[in-house]
């Protein structure tokens, strides 16, 4: 997906040169806490991008994750979702690890282990049902923890809702998949894009009632997806940041007790 | 940018709009995770209960009105607007919120057939608790839905609802205060794009 990558770099270039919201006068102190609160100078040209993104939507994305929906049963879905997620092993390992994060690294490789086994090439999640839960993550995280600051509000061509930081995650995310850069040929071609096409219907389809109802609902949907994008990614990096679960088994007690690690209950 | 820090602050900033006695707080542990759990019960079997979703709405009706702190959360979303409102305009705008949160209710009540919950942990958030739940249903991942209430002891009141770390009350915040900036910083046009919203409900 490297086109992707360069599609992303050109929109931020383009993003940087365009038009720049209107900061509002100093005397009025409220207007100006909601404003750096906001944190969206750019926002006439996200709006460019929301209404762009919103066309291709219409037009392609949504028929086709409906037409998805309509030709597959939900455990159909789910097995397809599995295996997706399964064959992002690497980067979430990759991340876990990059963040210090023991435990879930651990989580990540027993997954793969038991899922693509046990779980028959991804297909079923035996590994959730086995103490191993899943869990999300990606560089934008990462950097996060670094103490990378998230930096203003973006509205990317196709990827949508977004900031520096999450923009810089994915393109890093994508350099991070080996299957970016592993064989060479049609085939693998092919293969790419197909995994990408159909992880575009997967993401698009699981969303498909909620992104209805918000759109329904809300009175300014850009805004509303704004702040519900910061409050999620917010929630995922905290929750990331609090996983400090110990690395000793559960079935290893003298060792838990001798750590002063409360046993679990 | 909105932080976690900057959520706690306005929730606790909220605790004290709604003036929550600092004595009920002391005494709220137990209360809070039995009113949520009786609330939650009571939306469940409504939920799951039979009838058109139309038929439903008086019940949840109902179970909003004693349960949730609907004016304080309406209050809440229009943030410094409220002053700058007329009484008329704050009368009417609650009205219309009120509604407007019941239909948001009712139209996924189709979605929400059989659902479960389970209680997980109170977090004290200020002048507020913070209850837990699991939240599953067929064909959905379980997410996780905090309750934030206020006034444990004495008589409680849900002031926000926090799914999968979004706080409802922020993200409508948040809608109101981009369509007001966009449309003059105009109460009227707010109230009557809510007007609107109530009015279609149901048609599209």
């Amino acid at each position: 997906m490297p086109s992707i990558a360069r599609l992303l770099f050109a929109s931020l270039v383009v993003s940087a040169l365009a038009g720049c919201a209107t900061p509002p006068p100093a005397d009025d102190p409220e207007a100006v806490a909601e404003f750096n609160e906001t944190n969206d100078p750019l926002e006439p040209t996200n709006r460019v991008f929301y209404k762009v993104n919103e066309a291709i939507d219409t037009y392609a994305l949504k028929p086709a994750a409906q037409a998805y929906r309509f030709v597959t049963p939900q455990s159909v879905r789910d097995g397809i979702h599995n295996v997706l997620v399964n064959l992002t092993t690497p980067v979430l390992l990759t991340n876990d690890i990059a963040q210090g994060k023991p435990r879930r690294a651990g989580d990540t490789t027993m997954r793969f282990l038991i899922n693509t086994t046990v779980g028959v090439a991804g297909i079923f999640d035996v590994a959730s049902d086995w103490g191993y839960p899943a869990h999300d993550t990606d560089f934008g995280v990462t950097l996060a923890l670094w103490g990378v600051p998230a930096g203003p509000f973006l509205f990317l061509p196709v990827l949508g809702p977004s900031d520096p930081r999450d923009a810089v995650g994915f393109g890093v995310n994508i350099a991070m998949d080996p299957f970016t850069w592993v064989g060479q040929g049609e085939i693998v071609t092919a293969l790419n894009w197909s995994r990408f096409v159909v992880s575009a219907l997967d993401a698009r389809e699981r969303v498909l009632d909620t992104v209805d109802q918000i759109k329904k609902t809300a009175l300014d949907p850009y805004a509303t997806f704004r702040s519900l994008y910061r409050q999620h990614r917010e929630a995922q990096i905290e929750e990331t940041r609090n996983d400090n679960r110990t690395t000793i088994p559960v079935w290893f007690p003298q060792a838990a007790a001798a750590a002063g690690t409360p046993e679990n209950p | 940018m909105l932080t976690r820090r900057t959520v706690l602050t306005v929730m606790g900033a909220l605790g004290v709009i709604v003036a929550a006695p600092p004595i009920a707080f002391a005494q709220s542990a137990g209360a809070a995770p039995a009113f949520v759990k009786q609330t939650a019960d009571q939306l469940v079997e409504i939920v799951n209960g039979p009838g058109t979703p139309q038929e439903k709405r008086p019940r949840l009706l109902k179970v909003i009105d004693s349960a949730v702190d609907v004016e304080g959360i309406a209050r809440f979303c229009l943030g410094a607007f409220w002053q700058r409102a007329t009484p008329e305009q704050q009368r009417e705008y609650i009205e219309l919120f009120h509604d407007v949160l019941l239909n948001n209710i009712t139209g996924k009540l189709g979605d929400y057939r059989g659902v479960a919950f389970t209680m997980g942990r109170t977090t004290p958030r200020g002048e507020t608790d913070a209850v837990n739940t699991l939240v599953t249903r067929p064909n959905a991942q379980p997410a996780n839905v905090d309750w934030i209430v206020s006034n444990a002891a004495s008589n409680p009141k849900v002031v926000d609802v926090v799914a999968e770390g979004t706080s409802l009350r922020l993200t409508q915040r948040s809608d109101y205060a981009s369509y007001l900036h966009r449309n003059n910083n105009s109460v009227a046009a707010l109230i009557e794009a809510m007007r609107h919203q109530v009015a279609s409900f149901g048609s599209g």
